[in-house]
């Protein structure tokens, strides 16, 4: 079996991303921008300093010393600046875009035209000066974080920028269908905000942190206040068991009440619509947040019940959504409620995929064991201890943890639940936030199975499905190594069935 | 034409795999490289440990011991681990997707649909350019949805990538 690249394939060489036509260089003045700003010399620093630091300790730094240095740096600047440039081009072909750039290495970035989402002229100041505009070429939204994997086309003119972006832009257009018509925007309410949910906001771990916040904020506040300004107080007989009580009661009530404010401060008259295509929540007390989701970047819905918020029933329900900035917070469907609202609102954007299965026996022995583990040293240290110094405490300890680390296996292990449905996938996960995931089939771009040495021992495996939203992936724990090729195929698309059968 | 991605017949998987072998293994020169690697690692350890031979007083003990380290972890790295790693690292694009096998202890098997590529890579580092090879990157719209091909003769590689980004543009699909 040969590749399909294995025969030379008849094609336009303007479509031939590896032989582009002419690679498009930038132009020359960005080299000068980039000696000024000492873009490409920046990663070289640290070793100019120690060298500086170096030759300092040497030489007398006279003046002349130091202009010598100042024009050895910026002629070291242009030099990077003036390589990276000549090593640069790019090319805008027929179906694709192709950067290819590096010193030492290279790197050559391909970028079907269909793919590419934005693209964005920026001009810096210094980039004005001479007549220069930066390009941002937006296409892998999720896969890319730090700037050095950025599709970024920079000291263009800007009559070629605005070339380039029509070109990358026009190519895209014919596949986005024209508004035949304006859909009537007609309001439909989701969900409306119960101000007695506002009582679950005690056993939310992050809104309990909020009058904890508050607290530390007043200590170090009464810190700096000078003395005289502080009230005299008599100094408390702490061994008076009864001002303790009080002292614990009176902080008890604070955190309580403080979270319910500060959750209502947050989640005041929460409402969530749906207008045309697109989700609309509004919420705030003191100031009024608007947030508002396409209804087609929706790829799935996560539901989420910390400890304290399951002896309540109570959960909170977050939209998944390709492209979404500061997704936890935007994404929100429903910030505090009781659970059957919460799924109601979740299975209203995604299909419902059935019951979880759970997972296999040897899960629950792995889960048991791991959480006992760390007892286990415990306790095989406090042996020790016991043998070399008599003492015992250690010992207590490791025992204790140990046998709480059953009730807190099974615990996790009675979280874990996977199932696959027609058009929707579920999993479920966690102990302390015990969070559950269903998404839409076309929500996969990718698979990862893994399996670590133990697992294959127990023939376990770990499912990852990789999502342009939310966090970018969701695993299935521990899921029987003969089902994670099937689940990821019933899933997803026929594509998955590659993991079984040969291709 | 040079040589094709090297057409080894799979070795079946264990009952216990939970996904089944990738058809290609990596071009044979990533054996080489990954020995120079370890060449190189083990020169920089050998020096470290020199100079504080040399420098730092050491007791006894650790006389002894870091050089019989600096040993065990050269035959390692130069003797064991390029041609582990080459037994474990399998590669195959199909029709529909990308899919790689990579890790010993822990294995990691990655798959990718053509129709959700957001963008390919080629680099070509240093010591690659040495061995003329390079390394293939398929990115998706999610972080933990990129495949990495190590150490794939350069025109392989070059090919990769240019028919994926062909074919990536060639489904039209939403890809996120």
């Amino acid at each position: 079996m040969s590749g399909p690249w294995g025969q030379p394939q008849p094609h336009s060489p303007q479509a031939d991303p590896a032989h582009p036509p002419a690679g498009r260089r930038t132009s020359w003045r960005v080299v000068l921008v980039h000696t000024a700003t000492f873009r490409q010399a920046r990663s070289f620093v640290p070793a100019l300093l120690g060298l500086g630091a170096v030759v300092g300790t040497r030489l007398d730094a006279g003046p002349w010393t130091v202009v010598a240095l100042v024009v050895g740096v910026t002629l070291a600047s242009l030099g990077f600046a003036a390589l990276s440039w000549w090593r640069f081009s790019y090319t805008d072909g027929e179906t694709a875009m192709v950067v290819t750039r590096g010193l030492l290495s290279r790197s050559v970035r391909t970028v079907p035209n269909d793919r590419v989402r934005g693209v964005e002229v920026e001009a810096p100041a210094l980039h004005r000066v001479f007549g220069l505009v930066r390009v941002r070429v937006d296409a892998a939204a999720g896969a890319v974080s730090n700037d050095e994997e950025e599709l970024v086309v920079d000291g263009l003119t800007p009559a070629e920028a605005d070339r380039l972006r029509t070109h990358l832009l026009t190519r895209r257009a014919p596949d986005v269908p024209a508004e035949a018509f304006e859909p009537e925007p007609v309001e439909e309410e989701f969900a409306r905000f119960d101000n007695r949910w506002l009582l679950y906001a005690p056993l939310v771990g992050s809104y309990l942190a909020v009058p904890l916040a508050a607290v530390g904020a007043l200590f170090r506040l009464t810190d700096e206040l000078p003395d005289r300004w502080r009230p005299e107080l008599d100094r408390p007989d702490l061994a008076d068991g009864t001002v303790v009580v009080l002292v614990v009661v009176a902080a008890a009530l604070l955190l309580v009440v403080g979270a319910v404010v500060g959750s209502a401060l947050v989640n005041w008259r929460f409402r969530l619509v749906r207008r045309g295509g697109s989700l609309v929540a509004v919420r705030g007390l003191v100031t009024r947040r608007h947030t508002e989701l396409e209804v087609d970047r929706i790829r799935g819905a996560a539901v989420s019940e910390g400890l304290g918020m399951r002896c309540v029933r109570a959960a909170r329900a977050t939209a998944l959504v390709t492209g979404l900035g500061d997704a936890t917070r935007r994404g929100q469907l429903l910030p505090l409620g009781p659970r059957e609202e919460a799924w109601a609102l979740a299975l209203r954007l995604v299909e419902d995929p059935g019951p979880l299965r759970a997972h296999p026996p040897a899960a629950r022995r792995r889960r048991v064991v791991r959480a006992v583990a760390g007892g286990v040293v415990v306790t095989a240290g406090g042996v020790l201890l016991l043998a070399l110094t008599g003492q015992c405490w250690l010992l207590a300890v490791g025992v204790v943890l140990a046998v709480l680390g059953v009730p807190l296996g099974l615990g996790r292990y009675a979280a874990l639940g996977h199932a696959a449905g027609p058009r929707s996938f579920t999993v479920r996960s966690g102990w302390l936030v015990r969070e559950q995931v269903v998404l839409q089939r076309r929500a996969v771009v990718g698979w990862q199975v893994r399996q670590s040495f133990f697992q294959r021992r127990q023939g376990l495996a770990t499912v990852v499905a990789a999502v342009g939203a939310g966090s970018g992936g969701y695993q299935a724990l521990d899921v029987a190594a003969a089902d994670a090729a099937p689940f990821a195929a019933a899933a997803s698309g026929r594509w998955a069935a590659t993991l079984s059968d040969p291709g | 034409m040079t040589q094709l991605p090297p057409d080894r017949p799979a070795p079946p998987a264990p009952p216990t795999a939970a996904a089944r072998l990738p058809a290609w293994s990596l071009s044979r020169d990533a054996i080489a490289l990954w020995t120079v690697e370890g060449v190189l690692g083990s020169l920089f350890w050998v020096a470290v440990v020199t100079a504080l031979e040399v420098f730092a007083p050491l007791p006894t003990w650790l006389r002894v011991l870091l050089p019989v380290l600096v040993a065990v972890d050269a035959v390692v790295m130069i003797g064991v681990r390029p041609r582990l790693r080459y037994r474990v690292h399998r590669w195959e694009v199909t029709d529909e997707a990308v899919y790689t096998l990579t890790g010993w202890l822990s294995r990691t098997w990655t798959l990718v649909p053509v129709s959700r590529i957001q963008t390919v890579d080629v680099t070509r580092g240093v010591v690659q350019q040495l061995f003329g090879l390079a390394t293939v990157a398929v990115m998706t719209a999610s972080s933990q949805g990129t495949v990495r091909v190590l150490h794939l003769e350069a025109d392989v590689a070059t090919r990769v990538a240019d028919d994926l980004a062909r074919r990536a543009e060639r489904v039209r699909d939403e890809a996120t």
